[in-house]
């Protein structure tokens, strides 16, 4: 009985931390096309910055030109045409030191580029996946597209057995660099050129063909998408910069 | 039990500057479990041990350090004979599609790495502190373990760490 109680009086204490708690302000920088490598090199440095608390947690938000990418694994045997091929399409390859297989970006293709401290919002590497697999999926909801993140081992955001949002992932000294690839609305031949994320017999798919509803423009998407990232990971406010 | 846990909680709570709770998902319990922590090792802040034998220093990631990564899929090691550095990356590990960078305790050179961790990384899960060791250095700079944390100190950290 005294246990129950004092559990109890624990328990109201930290809800009054909780509420007591200081501002963790999250920095949005919004872009429109940018080419992989640049954007590359911007998370670079803000994760050098983010390290050394020269700035507080940036979440970048942005789409990119036609372009595979590769993780750490390096597993190019998931590529299923020559890199001369990809020229011709007008399509670059590049390999990354996140975490997770080959895979897809381009137009119409919501990317979310979270450089943030784990430490500071409370996170080891599998809650944060997490979380994002749970940004994709309430931002899907409000299309009335009811997404589920994947089975044991296979991290993204599914409809049925149809990819809509893939995730890949560096931290290094405790801060994220990557994130979220959420499938608007895509060309999604491109895909068909790899073994996406290198599972060989499900689809990828898109809001605008899982939904029944008129899309918005691309913006308004991005944008709830920064909002959820905001409030899954607890933030009290975001500073916006629009590039 | 339950009063020192309020006020383990409470001394906890005043300690918090600028940190937040837990994201709203999943539902960790604020009871959860401890991972295990082992005497005898050496601890750094990014969740790393060392175990020094004479002139080696074994290196490996903690059972803390596991259990927040999930599975791991993949290690990266560096060569034998390769340079290392105190506080800085030799390595990564892949799980959930998030590559983590692990650092090293001390500096010195790689004498050896686990190469059983290319054909089953999940060893760093199932035994982080012994099947699961990363690599063997020989350290440079002997003193450079003193300023790591003990057991202790190590087991406090993480509770600190987990109450954010």
């Amino acid at each position: 009985m005294v246990d129950i109680v004092d559990h109890y009086i624990c328990f109201l204490f930290q809800l009054k931390i909780h509420h007591m708690r200081l501002q963790r302000s999250l920095g949005a920088c919004k872009f429109g096309i940018i080419n992989y490598f640049d954007a590359l090199k911007l998370q670079e440095r803000l994760a050098s910055d983010r390290k050394s608390g020269k700035i507080l947690d940036t979440i970048l938000s942005l789409q990119h030109p036609p372009t595979y990418t590769l993780g750490k694994r390096r597993t190019d045997h998931n590529l299923l045409v020559s890199e001369a091929d990809l020229k011709t399409m007008g399509a670059e390859l590049h390999y990354t030191e996140r975490g997770g297989d080959i895979t897809f970006h381009g137009p119409r293709q919501a990317i979310l580029y979270p450089i943030v401290s784990l430490r500071d919002i409370g996170c080891g590497a599998r809650n944060y996946v997490e979380g994002l697999e749970s940004v994709m999926i309430e931002v899907a909801s409000f299309y009335g597209v009811n997404a589920h993140a994947g089975k044991t081992g296979e991290t993204g955001v599914w409809v049925g057995d149809r990819k809509i949002g893939a995730i890949g992932v560096r931290i290094s000294s405790g801060i994220t660099s990557h994130g979220l690839a959420f499938n608007i609305d895509p060309d999604l031949s491109y895909f068909k050129h790899i073994v996406p994320c290198g599972i060989p017999d499900k689809g990828v798919t898109s809001l605008k063909r899982e939904t029944e509803m008129e899309l918005p423009p691309d913006e308004v998407i991005h944008e709830q998408l920064i909002h959820c990232f905001a409030k899954v990971f607890r933030f009290s406010d975001i500073q916006w910069k629009t590039q | 039990m339950a009063l020192k846990l309020w006020a383990s909680s409470t001394a906890n709570a005043l300690r918090i500057s600028c940190s937040s709770s837990r994201p709203a998902f999943p539902a960790f319990s604020i009871f959860r479990s401890f991972s295990s922590v082992i005497e005898g090792l050496k601890y750094t802040g990014s969740h790393e041990w060392v175990k020094q034998e004479g002139s080696v220093a074994t290196v490996g990631i903690t059972d803390h350090a596991q259990g927040h990564l999930g599975e791991v899929v993949f290690v990266e090691l560096p060569e034998s004979g390769a340079a290392v550095a105190k506080g800085s990356s030799f390595g990564a590990v892949e799980s959930v599609k998030a590559t983590s960078d692990v650092n090293s305790p001390v500096s010195g050179e790689v004498i050896e790495i686990n190469t059983r961790l290319t054909e089953t990384p999940g060893l760093i899960n199932s035994s982080p502190y012994e099947d699961g060791w990363m690599i063997k250095v020989r350290p440079s700079d002997p003193s450079e373990v003193k300023s790591l944390m003990g057991s202790k100190e190590y087991t406090k950290f993480c509770e600190e760490e987990d109450a954010h």
